[in-house]
């Protein structure tokens, strides 16, 4: 030691140094990140600017009316919103309508949302709170793999296997629909009413193993019961009385495969956002709760919910950015057909899809060109925002945390 | 998909096609390298031709990049390329920038045919449709005189399929779109329910999944899970996609496949560029064309090119 001593202010200002270096790195990459992002924005408003400014390509060929609101064109009985960009211009002429794009776009989140955040908060409600150490230990890793999948995977099984399984199938698909729940509750409720020796083998923790074969039952029991629904109330043809009875399109790629697809897409990410609040949650509050006589359900609805709801909701946020923003899922789920209905039976075309087949195609720096532009930084304003203000919520929650005396 | 997808793996791939050694044929105006720029559609076609070229001339050796027709002209015109492939002609715009630049126009040779098929699954009673029907199936502007737009099977007098006609075409930056949009719409506009598929296999494999389904594709992407429709013209006279029938012209829904080659019309082609177009229009390299799907010339057309080539006679 001794001997070292002197040593030691060189050492220590080569390790000051050392530091230093690593800080500046560190800021200068970090700046680097927020200049390219930045950059990305500036980018697409310069190149966009031209459109509204008069004098550039878009002139008085587009405005925010023709973009946004139905049009009358030549050839078609009433005002219509279109999307045919590709038409030549001296006949019948280009259609540049975008509100079918961003409706689609919108649409095609709110479906894949609607699908994964409850599948996705139920899931991280059990494994934070109910779920045993082992089992949550193996559920984290499977899921982080599902996020790990390609986009370009999920949507070319959900377009190539899902979409045309479920058109053949789909008196069984919805029998599925209507039985699961049920289904799921009653077996639920089954596993309270086992006797006692059974029940302590079954633990709250490994329930979810439990639940496992009562799915493969109901699925069962609905291949077994769809048929004979199918012919009983439907004539045998769901498809086609969704067409004549309901008068409803029945697209085969469809905004709900859409939503299946994109849904198993975010919810990973749903979920690991949504499990890491939940499990920060102190847990001195939950065993007061608890404590107090409150039921586990009372628990987790009033005290541990509420408590982690900023985290919750950014999870939903970030998962809305991610759906929003997502290319090929839809591009290969959807049919890319730019319609503007509410059906969710009929198909979508979404911003980020339009941007990916036509803008290789689109000449530099003509409308069309600018217009796959402007939808690009309508997707980067509302994916920032969504970010940014799911960012900010989170940080609010950390706060609360550090006041309510847990972990940060 | 994945042949859909081909488009993009293609972008900015270079197909190397090497075959080293000496090169007795050429040997005297060396070895060479031909680049090529141009369509998706003929990237097998190219690359077939490549590599029978490179078995006949060793140390010969062909490169595509191919990214589309529309990359073809500018290449061409920088003079990056000597030979552009093409799967339409070239626009006015394209030729005028050659002109341009070299004084004169681009040789236009027609290598191969290729055409559309209108296809249905292969349960479906369907087998042929009118031009006037087939717009009003698939377009909201019936330019081809069409009474009225049909969108459910019924309209089309069938027992079966009912409910309503599901639509499947390409997406609207490809050739295939551009060509049935001209053609077989009489230049109207889609339906924007038509299904925009980013590959002709995929359009076919939709179709393959669904008796309610029509769409149309490549010929060359036909399946046994589908079937080609004949078209009705005019006077009730049935034109089924056959390959005699496109090497004839009698079915309408065809196209020409196009090497676009830049040779001043007074000097001679440069020796790798010269055994290129002389084997791609000779029986072997039309062998090649049948076997990918596509149609071969018929023989006095071929005879002709070759003449206006200065080329030796196919016999030789």
């Amino acid at each position: 030691m001794r001997d070292a001593a002197p040593d030691m202010p060189l050492r220590r200002r080569l390790r000051q140094g050392r530091d230093r270096l690593a800080t500046a790195l560190i800021t200068a990459g970090g700046i680097g990140v927020i200049a390219a992002v930045m950059a990305i924005g500036v980018f697409l408003a310069v190149e966009v600017l031209p459109l509204f400014w008069g004098g550039g390509p878009g002139g008085p060929e587009v405005d925010l009316e023709t973009l946004w609101l139905p049009q009358s064109y030549p050839g078609l009985e009433a005002p219509a919103h279109r999307w045919q960009p590709t038409l030549p211009d001296s006949d019948p002429g280009p259609r540049f309508g975008m509100a079918p794009l961003a409706w689609g776009t919108l649409e095609a989140a709110a479906w894949s949302l609607l699908i994964a955040v409850p599948l996705a908060l139920g899931a991280a409600a059990h494994s934070a709170l109910f779920m045993s150490r082992r089992l949550r230990t193996r559920l984290k890793p499977t899921l982080e793999l599902m996020e790990a999948l390609p986009g370009v995977v999920i949507g070319f099984v959900a377009g190539l296997v899902l979409a045309p399984w479920l058109e053949r199938q789909l008196a069984l698909a919805a029998t599925l629909v209507l039985l699961l729940p049920p289904g799921l509750l009653l077996a639920g409720g089954l596993r309270g009413a086992l006797p006692g020796g059974l029940r302590r083998r079954l633990p709250l923790g490994w329930a979810a193993l439990w639940l496992l074969p009562w799915v493969g039952l109901v699925a069962v029991l609905a291949a077994w019961l769809a048929p004979s629904l199918e012919a009983a109330w439907f004539g045998g043809d769901l498809r086609g009385w969704i067409e004549t009875t309901l008068g409803l399109d029945y697209a085969g790629r469809n905004a709900v495969i859409v939503g299946m697809a994109m849904g198993f897409a975010v919810m990973p990410s749903i979920y690991a956002l949504a499990e890491d609040a939940l499990s920060g949650v102190p847990a001195s509050l939950a065993e007061g709760a608890q404590a107090l006589g409150a039921t586990r359900w009372q628990t987790l609805w009033r005290v541990v919910l509420p408590a982690a709801s900023p985290g919750v909701l950014s999870a939903v946020m970030i998962g809305a950015g991610r759906a929003v923003g997502e290319t090929m899922i839809v591009l290969m789920a959807s049919g890319n057909t730019a319609l503007m209905t509410a059906n969710p039976l009929d198909g979508l075309r979404s911003l980020a899809a339009s941007i990916a087949i036509e803008l290789p195609e689109a000449a530099p720096g003509g409308l069309h060109y600018r217009l796959l532009l402007l939808a690009a930084l309508l997707l980067f304003v509302f994916t920032f925002l969504v970010n940014t203000l799911a960012e900010v919520v989170r940080s609010r929650l950390r706060r609360r945390y550090r006041r309510l005396g847990g972990a940060p | 998909m994945m042949a859909a997808m081909r488009r993009g793996w293609l972008i900015g791939l270079m197909l190397l096609l090497v075959a080293p050694g000496a090169a007795p044929a050429l040997a005297d105006h060396g070895v060479g390298t031909l680049d090529t720029v141009g369509s998706d559609t003929m990237a097998g076609l190219m690359l077939r031709w490549g590599e029978r070229l490179g078995r006949e001339h060793p140390g010969l050796r062909v490169q595509l990049q191919a990214s589309g027709s529309a990359s073809a002209p500018p290449a061409l015109t920088a003079g990056t390329t000597l030979v552009g492939p093409m799967s339409r002609p070239m626009t006015e715009a394209e030729r005028a920038a050659f002109v341009a630049r070299y004084g004169y126009p681009p040789r236009d040779i027609v290598v191969a045919r290729d055409a559309l098929v209108v296809v249905a699954h292969r349960h479906n009673p369907l087998s042929a449709l009118s031009r006037a029907e087939l717009d009003a199936i698939f377009s909201e502007s019936r330019r081809c005189g069409a009474p009225r737009g049909i969108r459910r099977w019924q309209a089309l007098a069938l027992a079966r399929p009912s409910g309503r006609i599901a639509l499947h075409g390409r997406n609207a930056v490809s050739g295939t779109h551009g060509l049935f949009r001209r053609e077989a719409l009489c230049g109207g506009s889609f339906r924007p329910e038509v299904n925009e598929h980013p590959g002709s296999a995929a359009v076919v494999a939709a179709v393959a999944d669904d008796p309610r389904a029509l769409g149309y594709a490549g010929l060359n992407h036909l399946t046994p899970g589908v079937k080609a429709l004949a078209l009705r013209d005019a006077e009730g006279r049935l034109r089924r996609p056959e390959p005699a029938a496109v090497r004839r012209g009698a079915y309408p829904l065809a196209r020409d496949l196009h090497l676009y080659v830049n040779r001043p019309p007074d000097g001679d082609l440069p020796a790798a560029e010269r055994a290129f177009l002389s084997l791609v229009l000779s029986a072997e390299g039309q062998a090649i064309v049948e076997e990918l799907g596509f149609v071969s010339l018929p023989a006095e057309a071929l005879a002709a090119q070759r003449r206006r080539l200065g080329l030796p006679s196919a016999g030789d």
